[in-house]
């Protein structure tokens, strides 16, 4: 899983004025140049745009992966990927997730968040609910635990018959789950499998709204309290306002992931769920390389995925932008 | 991963983009995978004079480097076999190393021209033959050389040794497991209720019954492994049908899967799904779990399975189980093959890349392993025959599945088939999917079959993929 968070920008970019003077070329002026701008440079080149080319290039090709030699096809592998039905579930799929995930994990992480932060007493200065602390370290724990972990111990608990989730309801009377494939029926595999990762993801946003909501000045609460608004109304119309940058850089965080899910489907399902209902992108584009040995296909498949998660994000910013949020150009996380 | 010659710049670049790549995200996972590689076409790794000691020519101080899939058998069997090519030919190093990723591990090596001398190809995450057949060297003079006692490997062999490892007429693959599929069931267990393990799909509808009575279930499956009740059905079909079934399947033929042969075992098994003789719930069910509620639990009667199973059960079966296996049932009690006919066909298949750096030390690792100290050293440490004949005594090592693997094969006599399409184009991952609906009830018999149709088109269909026809 890639969750690599960008690093706080401090005040944002200050604007100075500087008189531009041309200064000539000094060793001390290339040298600085060379190591600051032409290393930084070479290796994006190398590294992260030239991989991207090969990609484009390969999707294009009948490359089997194992040999050398591949046949330059066009954009046959692009047609054959528009018909081919379980790929088109699989985009199905992680569409879905990339809609419901991001969705309940902010509103849960955010709700617990404004619990532990101005859900408190109504009296004295706005703090959250007794022992705040404790709440927020505990639920901050399965981000601790690695992904996979995460999916194979839930793959336990949903076993049918001996894990603890059939136990349990069994105990308090509903034999009708007695011996339930919560992963092997295709009804429930979906919303089981958006559980598990919302399970695993909840506590680093709350975490990350904590921050934020910190960030905000306790006068604004207090005034808004003066005024007689009540907890649920400040949360939604003082704090989601405050803090919407957050909000929305965690939309596309979260949807991002959604649209991997990689991990977390290998653990839970790894053929793909009862009727490919948990199969994902990723999960085609690995068997399609591997084992079926079609990388230039499985590339193409790449590029989709890849194209799909632009286009998340883009929607995801004129969403925000059309809504009244800030210039997404001017948009940062602040904690 | 030691690369042998020195790292050159555009392969440090290609693996150190792979890198960066995996952290900047999955979506362009395969982007980097390099496409082209070094064209050295590798030495056949000859160097010594050929003899009948030295059949492949292994030169002196030579250096063998080996990947063996670690599942089930392990890969230490592979170390001792290493152990005795080192004492014969003392100066040479034979380096044997485990994988389960074999694919994975292997394909920039593949492309980049400097793949191991050995390779035991198997596994999940095995590499499609269709995509390297064109990069093994063929192994018949593996097959011609004389083994360390002196006698010529061919004879010492079960007959159709070369088959599974035969592509499009070319020898390329040594399947050195003895492997066949059956019905697996506790002797002790069926002793103490009078129960006889049954030959037709009729006498598996009665022994359920009978089952269901008693508390107990027939099957139990897991997803991972639903397909071996894929597997059952073809090999009874097959049985029931004979070549013919066989080759439409192999060659892809549309409706295949609408043969009589096949409609006849899907409605029995829907007859079955519908009566609940299958444990319920298995497509959520990991399948070494599942299986253990056969061997240990014991809440099902039979498990259809490779004869890997002992072994694969070994920590968790119930003391005085007494495994035994019998032939796959067929439909009707008048089959095209007999009922003792059987799908056999050594697993574990080992290629030697014709690039590789040593080909002759492959091979020459191949002949240590097919010496008797080595196989009967596999036989009785995994349970499991090689296809070197001859080597398990009448006791089975003490085991009562070995021992009926013998009786099985020895009442098949020349009657053992085998095929591989769904291996070799990769049908298995989806085949999964349909077969878990099945069994769990969610598909009937016609949408089962649909399912597995739309499947073999699909490969049929695709201009890109290569095929392989079979005509006998």
């Amino acid at each position: 899983m890639t969750t690599t968070h960008e690093a706080v920008p401090g005040e944002g970019p200050q604007q100075r004025t500087v008189t531009r003077r041309r200064r000539p070329l000094t060793f001390d002026r290339v040298s600085f140049m060379v190591v600051f701008l032409g290393l930084p440079l070479t290796v994006f080149v190398i590294f992260v745009a030239s991989p991207f080319v090969q990609a484009l290039y390969y999707s294009l090709t009948d490359w089997s992966g194992f040999s050398s030699g591949m046949n330059f096809v066009g954009l046959d592998n692009y047609v054959k990927l528009f018909n081919d039905d379980i790929f088109l579930k699989a985009v199905r799929n992680n569409v879905l997730l990339a809609i419901v995930v991001p969705i309940v994990t902010i509103v849960l992480s955010l709700t617990l968040a404004t619990l532990v932060t101005i859900g408190g007493s109504g009296t004295g200065t706005v703090r959250g609910l007794k022992n705040a602390g404790f709440y927020r370290i505990i639920s901050f724990f399965p981000y601790v635990i690695p992904a996979i972990v995460i999916g194979l111990i839930w793959a336990q608990v949903f076993t049918p018959t001996s894990g603890i989730l059939d136990a349990v309801l069994n105990q308090i009377g509903l034999t009708g789950f007695k011996d339930f494939a919560w992963l092997g029926d295709a009804r429930t595999a979906m919303p089981a499998s958006m559980f598990v990762m919302i399970w695993g993801a909840v506590g680093f946003y709350m975490v990350l709204f904590i921050a934020a909501i910190r960030g905000i000045d306790p006068e604004v609460f207090e005034a808004a309290r003066i005024d007689g608004a009540g907890r649920f109304r400040t949360a939604t119309r003082i704090t989601v306002p405050l803090i919407r940058d957050n909000v929305q850089t965690a939309y596309i965080y979260l949807g991002i992931a959604a649209l991997d899910a990689f991990v977390y489907m290998q653990a839970l399902n790894p053929g793909g769920g009862p009727q490919n209902s948990t199969l994902v992108m990723p999960q085609q584009l690995f068997t399609t390389a591997f084992s079926k040995g079609q990388f230039g296909y499985s590339t193409a498949m790449g590029v989709v995925l890849a194209a799909v998660t632009m286009l998340f994000a883009l929607i995801v910013f004129t969403v925000n932008a059309l809504t009244g949020g800030r210039d997404p150009r001017k948009a940062k996380v602040r904690r | 991963m030691t690369t042998p010659n020195p790292l050159s710049r555009r392969l440090f670049l290609q693996r150190a983009a792979v890198g960066t790549l995996l952290a900047t995200g999955g979506s362009t996972l395969l982007a980097a995978c390099a496409g082209s590689g070094s064209n050295d076409s590798g030495n056949s790794g000859g160097g010594a004079d050929k003899t009948a000691d030295n059949p492949f020519g292994l030169a002196e101080k030579a250096t063998v480097e080996a990947i063996i899939f670690n599942g089930g058998y392990g890969y230490d069997y592979v170390t001792f076999a290493a152990d005795i090519a080192q004492k014969k030919w003392a100066g040479s190093t034979f380096k044997v190393d485990p994988s389960t990723q074999i694919a994975q591990q292997l394909q920039p090596r593949f492309v980049g021209g400097n793949p191991p001398d050995l390779i035991d190809n198997s596994g999940a995450n095995q590499i499609g033959f269709n995509t390297i057949l064109d990069q093994l060297s063929t192994l018949d003079d593996v097959f011609e050389a004389n083994n360390y006692e002196g006698t010529k490997i061919a004879d010492t062999l079960y007959p159709g040794a070369k088959v599974p490892g035969t592509f499009d007429g070319k020898f390329v693959a040594m399947n050195y497991v003895l492997t066949l599929y059956g019905i697996w069931y506790s002797d002790s267990l069926f002793k103490e209720n009078g129960w006889e393990p049954p030959k037709t799909y009729e006498g598996l509808l009665e022994l359920g019954a009978k089952a269901k009575a008693k508390g107990k279930y027939l099957f139990v499956w897991g997803k991972e492994a639903a397909t071996y009740y894929h597997t059952m059905a073809v090999d009874g079909a097959i049985k029931e049908g004979g070549d013919e079934v066989r080759l439409a399947l192999e060659n892809l033929k549309e409706n295949c899967w609408s043969m009589p042969q096949f409609q006849g075992i899907f409605k029995a098994l829907e007859t079955m799904v519908k009566n609940g003789y299958f444990v319920p719930g298995g497509a959520g069910t990991q399948f070494t779990a599942a299986q253990a509620k056969w061997s240990n639990d014991q809440q099902a009667l039979l498990y259809p399975s490779g004869s890997w199973i002992e072994n694969e059960m070994k920590k968790a079966t119930k003391a005085g189980f007494d495994m035994k296996g019998v032939p796959e049932p067929t439909l009707t009690d008048a089959p095209k093959l007999p009922y003792e006919s059987l799908r056999s066909a050594a697993g574990e298949p080992f290629i030697i890349p014709a690039k590789g750096k040593n080909v002759a030390g492959g091979k020459e690792l191949l002949r240590a392993m097919l010496s008797k100290e080595a196989a009967t050293n596999f036989a009785k440490t995994r349970l499991a025959p090689t296809i070197v004949k001859g080597l398990v005594p009448a006791d089975g090592f003490g085991s009562t599945a070995l021992q009926s693997q013998t009786a099985m094969l020895d009442a098949a006599g020349t009657n053992i088939f085998d095929y591989q399409v769904f291996g070799l184009y990769g049908m298995n991952t989806d085949q999964l999917v349909v077969w878990n609906s099945f069994l769990s009830g969610q598909l009937d018999a016609a949408g089962l079959t649909k399912g597995l149709q739309e499947i073999t088109d699909k490969v049929r269909n695709d201009s890109s993929v290569k095929k392989i026809p079979v005509t006998k």
